[in-house]
């Protein structure tokens, strides 16, 4: 059988899992699966910047929470407003956050790009917690009323049903990750790597340099609003929370944990993260213990994460099976 | 004095106060940045494991001087521990890799202390020496906040004649401006890391004894502190002790007197500032460009 | 006259690296820049490339007043430029690199539409590219994994990969063998060919086989321009830089 053609397949067994998924797992656990899916574009769209283009941002958390926010607030002040343009309100509100930030963004990289953004987080955040009147404070934005999924005249579905909601953000955060995945197949998606390795060839190639930052910067940002946003339609309830710096830390700990050098690395390290969110949080209730010990582990022994470790058990196997010359995975 | 003038000038007592505690702890913070390129973000995280440790010291020993003593230096040597054994391994994959693991560590030390002390808040009482207030210029001081300011300042003063007078100051400054060079020089550059760190650590871990009888022991005592050094570091210039201690001192006061006015706002002040001063200075104050 | 530097001076905190350089370049000239180890070539470099702008002077390219423009400007006015420190993308293969020259010299910027392995004019081309500078069998090996020559090669085609007119040439040849130092040459003037060259070189080989014009940096200042037979001869030249190197 051709490559191709088992790729079909497995694609399509995929596509029937993940389609009757609901019905073979139950509440609780497809839940668990739309949080995974939530923190999996989060995640990807934080390392379209890390993996990608080099740049580490410790205050993403802020587009994930303006997307949440700003979704939570549209729906709370227009009564009847859509699904769709209310997920849409989110994403505006990320890419707008980000709009504002990318002139003294874009210019800066390394540390102070990390730790620029770890501040401007802290500040979203502490602007949530002190201005009651508008977000809430501690307490959140909840309760607001969840529109169904409806195209007129064609369908009306519930949002309301864990499995309508389910099948809902599957579809909205999947085509979010093809999306993503697509751009960074395409010329663009070169560039970006390019500015990763060698910014300073770039710009003698005769790109501009922080136009393209700026580009990348918004893409990831509206993405991330995109994982707020739905977030904030699956828990009906946005809270400072969602800024918190911890909130900022986890897509760190999941693209390290999955591999910061692959697409595909951070979407695994967050099913990994969850696995093991849902197993330490059984025993005690200390889970980011175990997730900072794990920071440290994967850092020091696996800095290349899962993804890492299967590439080089793969390049070991291709070794031993093809002698001579050197043999080098590209990317 | 009247009442109104009492107040500003009790309010700018507290600010100084907070000032100088802060600048305890961003020194070190700006001083590892300058040698090693990071900011370590488990930094706050000791200044609250000292914390920690002297109420430790507290409860078993009953002296609050033996806790100002003993704390800081254990706190201290167990940040060169994290330096030498893990760090340090890191070293090679670059400042991400570095940066990455202060904050696993930070995690592991924020959860750490829950497990031992719990969630709830310790409190902590000023030595009996250093309570009550006072009387000066016609105004009334805590005693304990004077306390504070005169501690740090004579910390401070005695690291500042280290560093300027004697050659080994001599040495790490020039390793906090240029560890590439001075390693060219054939000085033994990990040594002095080590140094930097462990001074710095202690530093922090001085303020976090200093300040455990004001806000007592609890586990968000690295976040407030901690976000305000990181502010003061990088407002201040990357590496600038200069930058620090200005930076310090402002910040100090506008959270005493924004708490009087603006209340609810007054951490917004401090980001405001920073956000002001990187728009024309992104490198901080007295910092230089990377 | 396609590049012009008048009284180009500049120093790096009080410390003078460049003294009034005045530079002038001809359409379709070889023209090396030598002199010894701290003489300001590279700096020199930097300014017209708009790496940073001089202290004082002003930088003509094609006429046009460039000085302190940025390299993305330059670029697009048909300046190229290769580096000292061999920079490419060391983790992409030599065909992305080379592709990746091909897309800013088409101008591919911000297309989000198409895949780029399917665009088969960009992959042709970059094949031509691989093939002309001798790299095909390394395609697919990440430019960090060449060999030092092929590396240079590598380097020389990015800076050529937006069909300059005018390219400077940082020590191309630095550290390569006989050999190497030889195909160096071969392929700078089968890739320059019609192009006009600033190269900077301590190997005296390949500036007196190149360059149709030399000019001689010495401590920041111009000592001498002209022919390779006038340079040869001059004295003051002879006394200060090409005593010193082994012929």
């Amino acid at each position: 059988m051709t490559p191709t053609a088992l790729r079909w397949i497995g694609g399509s067994l995929a596509l029937a899992a993940l389609l009757a998924y609901p019905y073979l797992f139950g509440i609780y656990f497809t839940n668990v699966f739309v949080t995974f899916g939530i923190f999996a574009l989060y995640a990807v769209s934080f390392n379209l910047l890390l993996g990608f283009t080099g740049l580490l941002s410790f205050g993403h958390a802020m587009f994930f929470g303006a997307g949440g926010y700003g979704t939570a607030l549209a729906l709370t002040h227009f009564k009847s407003l859509p699904l769709l343009p209310a997920l849409v309100i989110g994403v505006v509100a990320a890419v707008a956050l980000a709009l504002l930030l990318s002139p003294l963004m874009v210019r800066v990289s390394g540390t102070a790009f990390s730790m620029l953004h770890l501040a401007f987080a802290q500040l979203m955040y502490v602007l949530a917690l002190k201005l009651r009147a508008v977000t809430g404070g501690e307490d959140g934005i909840g309760g607001f009323r969840i529109p169904p999924f409806r195209i007129p005249g064609l369908v009306n579905v519930d949002m309301k049903d864990p499995s309508s909601f389910y099948y809902f953000a599957a579809a909205v955060l999947g085509l979010s990750v093809f999306v993503l995945w697509f751009v960074t197949k395409t010329p663009f998606g070169s560039v970006m790597v390019g500015l990763r390795d060698n910014p300073n060839r770039v710009a003698y190639l005769g790109f501009r340099v922080p136009q393209t930052k700026a580009a990348v910067y918004l893409l990831s940002a509206g993405f991330a609003g995109v994982a707020g946003s739905v977030y904030a339609l699956f828990q009906n309830l946005v809270s400072a929370d969602a800024l918190h710096v911890l909130n900022s830390f986890t897509p760190v700990t999941m693209t390290m944990i999955g591999g910061v050098g692959s697409f595909f690395g951070p979407i695994l390290g967050a099913a990994i993260f969850g696995l093991i969110s849902e197993l330490t949080s059984r025993y005690t209730e200390r889970v980011e213990l175990v997730v900072g010990l794990i920071l440290i582990i994967v850092i020091m022994y696996a800095p290349q994460g899962f993804m890492g470790l299967v590439n080089a058990a793969r390049a070991r196997a291709r070794a031993r099976f093809a002698p001579g010359g050197a043999t080098e995975l590209a990317r | 004095m009247d009442p109104t003038t009492a107040m500003y000038v009790a309010q700018g007592v507290h600010g100084l106060a907070y000032g100088m505690l802060l600048f305890l702890v961003a020194s070190g913070l700006t001083m590892v940045f300058g040698m090693m390129g990071i900011l370590n973000i488990a930094h706050a995280s000791f200044f609250m494991l000292s914390a920690y440790f002297s109420y430790q010291v507290l409860a078993v020993f009953g002296s609050f001087w033996l806790a100002l003593l003993v704390a800081p230096v254990v706190a201290a040597a167990l940040g060169v521990l994290c330096e030498r054994l893990l760090l340090r391994r890191v070293h090679a994959f670059g400042h991400m890799g570095e940066l990455i693991l202060t904050v696993g560590i930070s995690l592991v030390i924020l959860e750490g202390v829950k497990v031992f002390w719990g969630t709830e808040s310790l409190p902590i009482h000023v030595p009996a020496i250093l309570e009550g207030r006072l009387a000066l210029g016609g105004l009334d001081y805590p005693v304990y906040r004077l306390f504070v300011i005169g501690l740090a300042l004579v910390v401070l003063g005695v690291l500042a004649a280290l560093l300027y007078t004697t050659r080994l100051g001599m040495v790490v400054r020039a390793a906090v401006s240029d560890s590439g060079m001075v390693n060219a020089l054939g000085v033994n550059v990990p040594l002095v890391f080590m140094l930097v760190f462990g001074t710095g650590t202690w530093l922090a871990g001085v303020a976090g004894v200093v300040i455990a009888p004001i806000l007592t022991v609890y586990p968000g005592l690295a976040d407030q502190m901690g976000m305000d050094a990181f502010v003061v570091v990088v407002t201040g210039g990357l590496g600038s002790l200069w930058g620090a201690f200005l930076v310090s001192v402002i910040l100090g006061e506008l959270n005493a007197y924004g708490v009087q006015f603006v209340s609810q706002l007054a951490p917004v002040l401090m980001f405001l500032f920073m956000a002001i001063v990187l728009a024309f200075r992104p490198m901080g104050l007295f910092g230089e460009r990377e | 006259m396609i590049l012009e530097t008048r009284d180009i001076s500049h120093d790096f905190d009080g410390l003078r690296v460049l003294s009034c350089v005045n530079l002038s370049v001809q359409r379709g000239e070889r023209h090396a820049v030598i002199g010894p180890n701290g003489a300001g070539k590279t700096t020199l470099f930097n300014v017209i490339t708009g790496t940073y702008a001089p202290r004082s002077g002003r930088v003509f390219f094609k006429d046009q007043d460039v000085t302190g423009a940025p390299p993305q400007a330059l670029v697009r006015l048909g300046m190229g430029r290769s580096f000292q420190i061999t920079s490419t993308f060391s983790r992409l293969t030599a065909f992305q690199n080379v592709r990746m020259g091909i897309l800013g010299r088409r101008g591919i910027r911000f297309n989000v539409f198409r895949k780029v392995d399917v665009m088969r004019e960009v992959t042709e081309e970059a094949e031509e590219v691989l093939r002309r500078i001798n790299l095909t069998a390394e395609r697919n090996l990440p430019a960090r994994l060449l060999s030092y020559g092929k590396h240079r090669a590598l380097e020389i085609s990015l800076a050529m990969s937006t069909e300059p007119e005018l390219v400077l040439l940082d020590e191309p040849t630095a550290g390569m063998s006989r050999d190497e130092t030889r195909t160096a040459v071969d392929l700078i003037r089968r890739l320059t060919e019609g192009r006009t060259v600033i190269i900077v070189e301590h190997d005296m080989d390949v500036v007196f086989s190149l360059a149709d014009r030399i000019t001689v940096l010495h401590h920041g200042e111009i000592l001498a321009t002209g022919s390779p037979r006038e340079i040869k001869a001059n004295q003051a030249v002879r006394d200060a830089y090409l005593g010193e190197v082994a012929d």
